[in-house]
């Protein structure tokens, strides 16, 4: 229960948010530019990070009654300048066949030129933007949906929204519009959060809506967890510039994958949200003191850290879920012998191996010196043997020897192409990376070879292999 | 201070006792002097407990309609709920029955404004029909700002939506309820802070070193606890 609340010291919370890092890194006046649609997006465009295309703005409805339809392609979006939570926002698929001047929506709905002119002279009135104030309205390029996230979504597009501190980035979450969002991503309108991996840019955990943690898309058998998000590297390094660029020290950037195009940033946020903390199961406050004060040379060195410092967790992830350990291919192994002998040994992880072996010499350090040397005292040269009769001649080999060698639990056959041989086998306990394994070992003359000690399959039923570690 | 003050058989401080001398009401001093503990009330459920509100004057200012409207009688605190929903809900339907017309801000609300005034005057009408003599003497300025709530509640309607701005309005009543149980006259809390205020005016200004630190606190709110409960449970 203590720890419940000292692990509160690791969140963000509203409080901290606003006095700690929105206050000091985010001014007022770069505040503003960052509210401003059309303003944050020519100062992202000319940093050349990529944003919608503008296709024309109506600022008055003097430009209203002479602008030049014709001018607008098939498909295109219109919206607010200070539109808030995606209210207002028009979205035109493609011309209507055989008629001038006329749109379809994705509803199928046609829009007449009239149909426009309504809805810019509702933005200008500011029928869509905070209090009423008058607002402007712009057209821009309609993205179009990247085939990776296609499944994923419900009508609008998902997005990616990366939080940037110090030239680093620090959390990033999907937002998927769902059927309960109504095509928005909004995770207050129940659309889904889903965590991302910064160093590998894989999906986690996920959350819908404020604080429901699911595993697949409602009503689908779809799996949130281990989407690969398309153009990672690209997108945080994209990130951190628009975060250089703003003038911004703490931010939240929204970007968009567009099938042609790549990453498309749609806005850039002073007052980031705190759910995302949620979709991620982790904390920003303690993600955010790590990089405070870091000196961040380039683009490059920011995204390297962020990566460094906040990947990873779809290593422990895994452990979570399927409750094992994540080992590399040569692990520190420590073996219990007899009498409290103890030895650390590095030891090959060995999948193709059926099962365990260790040196003699290892044997012997672990007190199983008596049996090393009775075993060899036997000549096996009295036993016939072919692949057939192995196991029954090792059966054999056992029934006469055990009760002259008390250790001894089993004996395995072993065809080689220099010969066949018979191995002794021990049961010992031995522990790799923290977790205990007991097991029954056979003892085999390993001089020469790298390590003292293989780890077999058979006893690796604890742990998944990763190669590269 | 060797001289000491009474005000009806009960002590005072000589402080009150000299400005309600100049003519000043004994309830202007006890409300102006409420006012601060009132905004120190909000800012604790906000800041602290996580609690969401129309801003801290808006639930501030119902307190005090609450504490005026239920001054003698603790009976009079359901006229002034009565009000606050009404209020609320014809501020919701207005929106629906405005939306097609698409006015601009000022004269939208202007419309609103009167059609809950008018609502709540058949209210009153109502209540004095149904001889509750109480409702129909509601104090007017108390009325006034609980109406004024709307302007409020459309903005953030608006805003972040009519759900949204439902859930500020019932936190900003509940707000104001636990602060009219702390404050009125009415109740035996309220009774025992008055009268230590009114002995001791200057522990106001102790306020001022609290907030400082409220000001600087930037610790996890009791609502994101919960909020952030699966969070927390991974990584304690």
């Amino acid at each position: 229960m203590l720890d419940f609340f000292k692990a509160g010291s690791k969140v963000l919370g509203m409080n901290a948010r606003n006095l700690t890092y929105i206050r000091p890194n985010n001014l007022k006046s770069t505040r503003i530019l960052a509210d401003d649609k059309i303003i944050s997006k020519k100062m992202l465009k000319s940093n050349g990070v990529p944003v919608p295309h503008l296709i024309a703005k109506i600022s008055s409805l003097s430009t209203l009654e002479n602008f030049d339809w014709s001018t607008l392609p098939n498909s295109f979006v219109l919206k607010p300048n200070n539109g808030l939570g995606g209210a207002g926002i028009l979205i035109v698929f493609g011309r209507k066949k055989g008629l001038e001047n006329v749109w379809v929506k994705s509803s199928g709905k046609p829009v007449t030129v009239e149909d426009i002119k309504s809805h810019i002279r509702n933005i200008l009135d500011g029928a869509f933007s905070l209090s009423g104030s008058p607002d402007v309205a712009f057209f821009e390029e309609r993205l179009k949906l990247a085939s990776q996230l296609k499944p994923y979504s419900y009508k609008g597009i998902p997005d990616i929204r990366i939080i940037i501190y110090n030239s680093v980035p620090i959390m990033a979450m999907l937002r998927l519009p769902t059927k309960e969002s109504d095509g928005k991503a909004n995770l207050q309108q129940g659309g889904i959060g889903v965590g991302i991996d910064l160093a590998t840019g894989t999906t986690t955990t996920a959350v819908q809506g404020k604080s429901t943690l699911i595993e697949y898309i409602p009503g689908s058998r779809l799996l949130l967890r281990g989407i690969k998000i398309p153009h990672w590297d690209e997108m945080l390094h994209l990130a951190v510039k628009s975060q250089i660029a703003s003038g911004l020290g703490f931010l939240g950037a929204d970007v968009a994958i567009d099938r042609d195009r790549g990453p498309v940033f749609l806005e850039i946020n002073a007052r980031p949200g705190l759910s995302i903390q949620v979709a991620n199961m982790a904390g920003l406050k303690r993600r955010l003191e790590r990089v405070e004060g870091l000196k961040i040379k380039s683009v490059e060195h920011g995204v390297r850290v962020g990566k460094n410092l906040f990947g990873g967790e779809i290593e422990q992830e895994l452990e979570e879920t399927s409750g094992k350990k994540v080992i590399g291919s040569v692990e520190k192994v420590r073996l219990i012998g007899k009498n409290d002998l103890e030895e650390e040994v590095k030891a090959k992880i060995d999948t193709g191996a059926y099962t365990t072996s260790i040196d003699i010499e290892l044997a012997k350090k672990i007190g199983y010196e008596h049996l090393v040397d009775e075993w060899q005292k036997i000549d096996f040269s009295k036993y016939e043997i072919s692949r057939n009769n192995a196991d029954n001649v090792a059966e054999k080999i056992f029934s006469e020897v055990r009760d002259n060698i008390p250790d001894l639990v089993d004996v395995s056959a072993v065809f080689a192409s220099s010969g066949s041989s018979f191995r002794p086998l021990i049961k010992i306990p031995f522990v790799i990376d923290n977790k205990r394994i007991v097991a029954k070992v056979n003892i085999v003359d390993r001089e020469g070879m790298q390590y003292p000690m293989i780890v077999g399959k058979r006893n690796l039923y604890k742990f998944l292999v990763d190669v590269s570690k | 201070m060797s001289k000491t003050c009474t005000l009806d058989g009960e002590k005072i401080s000589c402080l009150i006792d000299f400005i309600t001398s100049q003519n000043v009401p004994v309830e202007t001093v006890t409300i102006l002097l409420l006012f601060p503990i009132i905004a120190t009330i909000v800012v604790l459920l906000r800041q602290v407990i996580g609690m969401q509100a129309f801003g801290i004057y808006t639930p501030s200012i119902i307190t005090i309609a609450f504490i005026a409207i239920a001054r003698d009688n603790i009976a009079s605190l359901r006229y002034a709920i009565a009000t606050y929903v009404v209020v609320i809900v014809v501020g919701m339907l207005m929106r629906f029955a405005l939306k097609k017309l698409r006015l601009l801000y000022l004269p939208r609300v202007a419309i609103t404004i009167t059609v809950v005034t008018l609502s709540v005057l058949g209210l009153l009408t109502l209540g004095g029909m149904m001889s509750k003599i109480g409702f129909a003497n509601t104090e007017l300025f108390a009325l006034l700002i609980i109406i004024t709530l709307v302007e409020k509640f459309v903005s953030v309607q608006i805003e972040k939506g009519s759900r949204a701005a439902i859930i500020l309005a019932l936190e900003t009543l509940i707000i104001a309820l636990i602060g009219f149980a702390l404050l009125s006259s009415s109740t035996e809390i309220g009774q025992s802070v008055i009268s230590f205020i009114l002995r001791n005016p200057y522990s106001i200004l102790l306020l001022i070193p609290f907030h400082i630190f409220l000001g600087k606190w930037t610790g996890l709110r009791a609502a994101e606890y919960i909020r952030f409960r699966d969070v927390l449970k991974k990584i304690q």
